[in-house]
């Protein structure tokens, strides 16, 4: 049974990281924001969903943060999507003012770091270091559910979520608003020249990226019942990074099928590696190591990914049919 | 009525007096633009006149460049005025020039690269519905609408400039000739009112400058106002009626390209013993 569990769990991450993906796909293979700040976004998007659900911190309990408030999961889950937009909205008045590409990347992989300090050494607002515990499953009081048979209501409604979001992705990239994106992210010059406004279109991509990001951490604290600050380190950067890049920058399909290789198969098989004792550390070292010979195979010979960016074809336009 | 109006007919180069459009299309007064220590633009004054095909020529380093992407907003101006059809445009940010009706093409083609050819003229009509993210999830029929029309230009516009064959293909993978082709296409998809060309015949065979010069030429025909940088004398002698000779960032001459062969300085910065060969570069 316990099997049962842990494949339920993949299952979940796979659901997961799939909005995730798609967060970090639309900004990056969409607009060609290169948003290294991402798990930001997602960190944002976990700690208010958990900490409005969970309610204020009890008196003793040596915890301390905000915006404890009872709230129902779903409407907390919501939240947490729009404060990431709320980041995404901040960021994006810092960093596409005035600029581009690589100093962008710089700038927001800053922001990421002060953020991460600022979380870390300001106890007050999300309790530092010892993060979010504790928090409330969702639909406990609802269906009487266990520990375990809370793993499969959740994963049901995770799979709700993950098919609507993909829903409205899909049908944002195949928008005209969708070409605009990667009219911007092919040359800002020349859409600019065409009347595009930049800017604009490039906070469009930003925020529609920190909802999902937002979303996304926010059924990772559900499902996990905590959150902290070594959730959203370095390395989580990098399997969002190389999920998207390995599974075809553009695509949500190769999104998705990154999500099911990195994160799923490339993270989790090697923690069934025997254990060392003597080198507990070893495992997790694997798993980075891995990633990035896959990363480096990937971006060596097929450097679009394994399902490359789909060229857009009007012929059902053509043939009066909708494409929505 | 004005003394010198023709009966019946209309003031010389002028806008009908009842007529409140300006006649100059586009209005550069004082212009001034520095890099550093380099006096690109150094108060260049020109106009253009609404339906013409002007051409702005000069030597390398004359601020040509740099006055067109002064002119659209690529980069703003330390001094001097910007008026389209009368509206003071100066230091406008690209987008909003390109909103008021004047497109310009680059002096190496940029095309959208991973967009496929069709996608390139798709992209190009501004105020498009379906760029609005509301629009996306709220109103799929009136973008499936608007998008019909825009296909059904863009085919046309394709088909016109010899690429309809190709528009299922990534912009990158087109020859340098098509590129400049999709370029002009793209501009012509925009339809402006008026028409920045930089260089346009820039590394293309004579074939395709005949080719190009015919496409300006319809394009001046349904209304556009263009205004070309070109290196390529022989072109603008045959398609533009109004020349403007800068150097050293400052307009030298106006003229036609005959009366321009006759002004001394214009012969002593520029033409020098290209006359007979027809360019200059």
């Amino acid at each position: 049974m316990q099997v049962v569990y842990y494949a339920f769990t993949l299952v979940f991450f796979f659901f997961a990281y799939s909005v995730l993906n798609w967060g970090l796909n639309i900004q990056f293979g969409g607009a060609g924001i290169l948003n290294f700040a991402y798990i930001a976004f997602v960190a944002v998007g976990a700690y208010v969903a958990g900490a409005l659900t969970a309610g204020p911190p009890a008196p003793g309990s040596g915890q301390s943060y905000v915006l404890g408030a009872h709230l129902p999961f779903m409407i907390a889950l919501l939240c947490g999507g729009l404060a990431s937009c709320g980041l995404g909205l901040f960021a994006g008045f810092i960093a596409f003012r005035r600029l581009r590409s690589d100093y962008l990347a710089i700038v927001l992989i800053s922001l990421s770091l002060v953020a991460y300090d600022f979380v870390t050494n300001y106890v007050p607002l999300f309790d530092g270091p010892d993060g979010l515990s504790g928090i409330p499953e969702p639909f406990s009081g609802a269906f009487n559910l266990n520990a375990n048979s809370f793993i499969f209501v959740f994963d049901a409604f995770s799979a709700v979520v993950m098919v609507a979001m993909w829903a409205a992705m899909s049908r944002l990239t195949r928008s005209p608003l969708g070409r605009a994106l990667r009219a911007v992210r092919e040359d800002q010059d020349v859409a600019k020249a065409l009347g595009k406004n930049v800017f604009r279109l490039q906070m469009t991509a930003m925020l529609v990226g920190s909802f999902y990001a937002g979303i996304g951490g926010g059924l990772i604290v559900f499902f996990s019942g905590a959150f902290n600050t070594s959730s959203w380190t370095t390395p989580e950067t990098f399997v969002v990074f190389a999920a998207v890049i390995i599974g075809g920058l553009g695509n949500n399909a190769g999104a998705v099928l990154g999500s099911l290789l990195v994160p799923v198969i490339f993270v989790e098989l090697p923690k069934f590696l025997p254990q060392l004792a003597s080198q507990p550390a070893l495992v997790p070292e694997i798993d980075n190591m891995l990633i990035g010979a896959l990363l480096i195979a990937v971006l060596w010979f097929r450097p679009q990914g394994a399902l490359p960016e789909r060229k857009a074809t009007f012929d059902d336009l053509m043939a009066g049919q909708a494409r929505w | 009525m004005p003394a010198d109006e023709v009966p019946g007919g209309q003031l010389a180069g002028a806008a009908r007096p009842n007529q409140p459009a300006p006649a100059d299309a586009l209005h550069c007064v004082g212009l001034r633009k520095a890099f550093g220590g380099v006096q690109a633009v150094d108060g260049a004054t020109f106009v253009v006149p609404a339906g013409s095909i002007s051409a702005l020529i000069g030597p390398n380093g004359a601020g040509k460049s740099t006055a067109v992407n002064v002119i659209a907003g690529a980069v703003s101006p330390d001094g001097g005025k910007v008026r389209l059809f009368g509206h003071d445009i100066t230091g406008w940010p690209a987008h909003r020039v390109a909103g008021a009706g004047l497109v310009r093409t680059f002096q190496l083609s940029r095309e959208l690269g991973r967009l496929t050819v069709l996608e390139n003229l798709m992209v190009t009509p501004r105020g498009q519905l379906g760029e609005s993210l509301w629009n996306v999830f709220f109103r799929p029929s009136a973008i499936r609408r608007q998008e019909r029309q825009y296909l059904a230009r863009a085919l046309d516009i394709l088909a016109v400039f010899g690429l309809y064959e190709l528009r299922d293909h990534y912009a990158g993978q087109l020859s340098g000739g098509q590129k400049r082709l999709l370029e002009l296409a793209r501009a012509v998809m925009a339809e402006p009112r008026v028409l920045l060309l930089d260089e346009p015949m820039a590394g293309i065979n004579p074939a395709l400058v005949a080719q190009i010069a015919g496409h300006i030429e319809g394009l001046r025909a349904s209304g556009v106002t263009v205004l070309m940088v070109e290196h390529n004398l022989n072109v603008v002698e045959s398609v533009c009626e109004r020349v403007i000779v800068m150097a050293e960032g400052r307009t030298l001459a106006v003229g036609t390209m005959a009366e321009l062969r006759a002004h001394p300085e214009v012969v002593r910065a520029y033409l020098g013993g290209a006359l007979s060969a027809g360019t200059a570069r």
